[in-house]
């Protein structure tokens, strides 16, 4: 009926005020599942086109030295579609104007056609190899604008106990290199202190003394259904057994691939959560908006029906509301949508290369985000307006029954109830009245306030994990990692350098471990007896000594190899003397890095047949010396890497700020939105609602503050109730979100601190406030003379 | 009265409400039939069963037990859906307190019913039958109360009801506009044959009726022809 439309309207433009904080809020709802629907699409065109174009491997294998001939004969393996050998090695980077000696990933590559390999590299900027000369290398674009360097600039390596100069010729990124962190712990990339180096093939091998043979095989396989990689990879473990094999690593498991895929995945599982709670709230605040509406257009729909409109039609009719807010809603939300998706992806950019990224609209995602901003509009709208539908005509134009008038239940405790004065009794009655209300309210509320500590309790998290792992487990000043195994003498020589206060020893060795028909290849440390610098603790930040024999494993991998303490894991060294050895788990502490096993330094070496080796020193440096330090570093033959704990420490801290801070923003935001909408939404239907009762003490002389305070103690008791069941709810969610994050590159510890709860209660109250400012404005405004005028 | 059978008969109706667990009687074994073309007054204190009554007759309301007869058809057991066909198509309402849509003209509230009539009047129409083709742009907050009545007949008349109900009619309204208001109806009746149902607890408005029926405590005490009913605009009270 056309002229419903016209009341359609003029009632919309009546309502404004109420519907447009459900408009603002399905907005918000519909934004935060466009822009993260968007940017997980963005992420994936741009994964797998990169991932194609520059031909990403399915396998590695890194192997301590395999022939060449060996290694070609692996493309013949069944399932293997090609495959590539290349050096590879970290080595220490001398940058002029950097003290502190870097790590560089050098790997070796086609002089030509390199991107047209496996992992094929693409170039930013400069030209590429030349024919005339060796010593020329590719750098990776993010170490280079991270030091200003471009092509013509030079950087020293350190190789074969000298430095040497290479020539810039051009920048670049890899697919291997996405996300581009140093190996297993590192959960940033750290582009000031680590950068990826390519070097022509022939000199590679000629300077690493790698001649017809490579530590690193790469491969594609056989693609379509059924190629079973984890399979190829046993294959391949069989072959190059001799030459012992350090890793086998698929796609699914390489590390850069891993973090997008899990960053994928996480935009994912947010582009259904977050809408949700808005949603859920928006259908919960319109169903208030329009039972309200539906109430006081009794009489009207009585009529429409007395004089003969179906109930379908009437129905229809006051689904228009819902259908003008959900449209509105989805509009807004495509707008808010897109704005977002582009911060997403500018944050991206921030840590994850590609060549570009594929922003696009999607047209399909904003065609379900406005059918589901609809839907929820609509399906709220229902709820609220059915019950006054379902009456007859009559029962409709009666006046409503009077509500309920009897005590609340505090008001069986008159020692309390007097104290409280008469406001407070007004605002507890009015909630105690309006259960429906208040209980939108309250949810709503509560919503809001786990949105908020969730996402506070998360930034503790990750800030609580980086200071368990650098303040608290390691205790080094700096790490050098060598080449070749040394004797214990490196130890000694290493207290010898300058500025060098302590000196400790690690040995990482490579092994098999296996606890029945699981298995992890795997680094187990060794540290020494009375190791400092390196310690393994409970997350209770109480520490574990590494005994005498057995192990000490992580949490993450006891979990993985389904093992507790006094059982026993079955040790197999990839070199050396390769017999298995049965060791007992003697502790299980809390790791949130990578997947960590320690054990005695000598019973180690002991158990795997080897004279007592160290592979890495950890140091306590005076602080002063810390320059000399590093120009002896640089000179050192055999140091393939160094890390500053401290520059790890902010680096992490940096990176994660930055991303947090998006986040946190964002998710502050939204949680505003909620209660400020909700919040603001109750108390305008009730100023709507009791427009004469305002009227009533404005005629007795109160002004607008005294009576905007009733007001004010109705969202002072639904924040409250709000606040207490945000406990458990937020409590709930951050349990889902670190099993979520529960991997084996790292896991987040749930660190919930009562400074956290204040900060969020103090947030929700400072959306409280200024809704409350809002209600005040409305009740200073309030025509109170009209609203004292008796209306038939 | 023209009609031979009766065009409404009400055959032991009762109506009971429950409030909770109290149960009201507001209507207990009415009988009563009603012509066609009949101008009829139903009088009664407050709470005395009239708008129960003449929501069962229009077909807003079902009875508790008995039955209610349109045209011989039993409309206490029609469902929903003829029920709204019923009030649709043979029924024009006028409520004590216009129940117009206070966001809708004058001539926007008539084209609700319009709308959904099969062969309605114009609205334009409408309005000028009763006097307020001038105001049909205005918004019922915009006319007095007796032109809201007004506007409220235009509104039942435009979809040619064969019945008009009026539910205290001029319980609003000061003398002369409630003269006008049943003038209208009077003529309503008279000229176009239509049955006019009429509820008040006002006596004098008894006058203009061809019969009067008296309600007392949901039951019908007094049955009463008028033999000459007087024009509404010389009614006084």
């Amino acid at each position: 009926m056309a002229v419903l439309n016209r009341k359609l309207l003029r009632d919309l433009r009546g309502s404004r005020g109420v519907l447009l904080t459900v408009v603002v809020i399905i907005s918000a709802g519909t934004g935060s599942f466009i822009s993260m629907g968007s940017a997980q699409r963005i992420l994936i065109a741009s994964q797998r086109a990169y991932y194609d174009r520059c031909r990403f491997a399915d396998f590695w294998v890194d192997v301590k030295k395999a022939p060449l001939s060996v290694v070609e004969r692996l493309a013949e393996l069944r399932g293997v579609a090609e495959i590539q050998p290349r050096v590879v090695f970290d080595v220490i980077l001398d940058v002029a104007g950097v003290s502190q000696p870097l790590t560089g990933r050098l790997i070796s590559t086609p002089a030509r056609g390199f991107e047209d390999t496996i992992n094929g590299i693409h170039l930013v900027r400069g030209s590429g190899f030349s024919d005339d000369r060796k010593e020329e290398i590719i750098l990776g674009e993010s170490f280079a604008r991270a030091h200003g360097l471009q092509p013509g600039d030079r950087v020293g390596l350190i190789l074969n106990r000298r430095r040497q100069s290479f020539i810039i010729v051009g920048t670049a990124i890899s697919p291997e290199y996405v996300y581009a962190v140093r190996g297993q712990g590192d959960i940033t990339p750290d582009p000031e202190h680590f950068g990826i180096l390519y070097i022509k093939e022939r000199y590679a091998r000629e300077l690493l003394d790698f001649q017809d043979a490579c530590n690193q095989i790469v491969g594609r396989v056989v693609p379509g259904t059924g190629t079973d990689v984890d399979a190829i990879l046993e294959r391949i473990d069989r072959v190059l057994d001799p030459y012992g094999v350090l890793a086998l690593t698929p796609r699914k498991r390489q590390a850069s691939n891993r973090f997008l895929s899990d960053e994928i995945k996480g935009l994912g599982v947010s582009a259904v959560i977050m809408p949700a709670i808005f949603l859920l709230v928006a259908a919960l605040v319109l169903n208030v908006v329009m039972s309200r509406l539906a109430e006081r257009q009794r009489t009207i729909i009585g009529t429409l029906k007395a004089l003969g409109c179906g109930d379908w039609q009437v129905l229809g009719h006051f689904l228009g509301f819902g259908l003008v807010v959900g449209v509105l809603g989805g509009l807004g939300g495509i707008v808010v949508g897109v704005a977002l998706a582009r911060g997403l992806v500018g944050m991206f950019k921030l840590f994850y290369q590609f060549p570009s990224y594929l922003f696009e609209l999607y047209p399909r995602l904003f065609l379900l985000g406005m059918t589901i901003s609809v839907a929820c509009a609509v399906v709220g709208t229902a709820k609220g307006v059915w019950k006054i539908l379902r009456l007859h005509p009559a029962e409709a134009m009666r006046p409503r029954p009077p509500g309920r008038g009897s005590a609340m239940f505090l008001e069986r405790f008159p020692a309390i109830w007097r104290r409280l004065g008469f406001r407070t009794h007004i605002a507890l009655r009015s909630l105690a009245r309006n259960p429906g209300r208040t209980f939108t309210g309250v949810i709503s509320c509560a919503l809001a306030a786990s949105i908020v500590l969730t996402a506070l309790i998360m930034r503790d998290s990750i800030w609580f994990m980086g200071e368990f792992q650098f303040d608290h487990v390691s205790h080094s000043d700096v790490d050098i990692g060598m080449r070749d195994e040394r004797s214990f003498a490196a130890v000694r020589e290493a207290g010898f350098l300058p500025g060098v206060d302590y000196a400790e020893p690690l040995l990482g060795l490579v092994c098999d471990v296996r606890h029945g028909s699981r298995a992890r290849r795997m680094s187990v440390t060794g540290l020494s007896p009375r190791h400092r610098l390196l310690t393994p603790m409970q997350r209770d930040l109480k520490p574990m000594a590494v005994p005498d024999d057995g192990l000490v494993v992580s949490r993450k991998l006891a979990e993985i190899l389904a093992v507790r303490v006094g059982d026993r894991l079955e040790l197999t060294p990839v070199r050396g003397r390769r017999e298995t050895v049965a060791v007992p788990v003697r502790s299980v502490v809390d790791s949130f890095l990578g997947l960590e096993c320690y054990a005695d330094h000598r019973y180690l070496s002991r158990l795997v047949g080897e004279a007592e080796a160290v592979n890495s020193v950890q140091m306590l440096v005076d602080p002063l010396r810390l320059d000399d330090l590093y120009a002896a570093l640089k000179q050192l033959p055999n140091a393939q890497g160094v890390s500053v704990r401290a520059n790890a420490k902010a680096n992490i801290q940096k990176t994660l700020i930055r991303s947090i801070s998006f986040s946190l923003s964002v998710l502050i935001g939204s949680a505003g939105v909620i209660a400020l909408g909700s919040m603001l939404n109750a108390s305008l239907i009730e100023i709507a609602d009791r427009t004469c009762d305002i009227a009533s003490f404005r005629v007795l002389g109160y002004a607008p503050g005294p009576i905007a305070s009733i007001f004010f103690r109705q969202s002072l008791v639904i924040l409250l109730l709000g606040m207490g069941l945000a406990l458990p709810i937020s409590y709930a969610l951050v349990h889902v979100l670190a099993s979520a994050y529960d991997t084996e590159l790292f896991r987040l510890p749930i660190v919930i601190r009562p400074m956290t709860v204040v900060a969020s209660g103090v947030l929700m109250s400072a959306f409280a406030l200024a809704s409350q400012a809002i209600v005040y404005r409305q009740i200073r405004t309030l025509d109170w003379l009209e609203g004292i005028k008796i209306k038939e | 009265m023209t009609n031979v059978q009766p065009l409404i008969r009400i055959q032991r109706a009762s109506r009971i409400f429950r409030m909770g667990e109290v149960e009201v009687p507001a209507l207990a074994d009415v009988d009563l039939d009603i012509s066609g073309g009949e101008l009829m007054v139903i009088l009664g204190p407050s709470g005395s069963g009239k708008s129960t009554l003449l929501n069962l007759i229009g077909g807003m309301d079902r009875p508790s037990a008995g039955h209610v007869f349109y045209g011989g058809v039993d409309l206490s057991q029609a469902d929903d859906d003829a029920l709204t066909r019923y009030r649709r198509e043979k029924v024009g309402f006028v409520f004590q307190f216009y129940n117009l849509v206070p966001t809708l003209t004058a001539y926007e509230n008539v084209q609700v019913a319009t709308e959904l009539a099969r062969d309605p009047l114009e609205p334009a129409e409408a309005l000028a039958m009763v006097g307020m083709g001038e105001r049909a742009g205005h918004f019922p907050a915009q006319l007095s109360g007796g032109e809201q009545q007004r506007v409220a007949i235009a509104r039942a008349l435009a979809k040619r009801p064969e019945l008009v109900l009026a539910d205290e009619p001029t319980g609003a309204l000061d003398l002369t506009a409630a003269r006008m208001v049943l003038s209208t109806l009077q003529d309503l009746n008279r000229s176009r044959n239509l049955t006019v149902l009429i509820i008040t607890h006002n006596p004098s408005i008894g006058e203009i009726a061809d019969r009067t029926v008296r309600l007392v405590s949901g039951r019908v005490a007094e049955l009463h022809i008028n033999e000459k009913p007087i024009p509404a605009m010389e009614v006084e009270w």
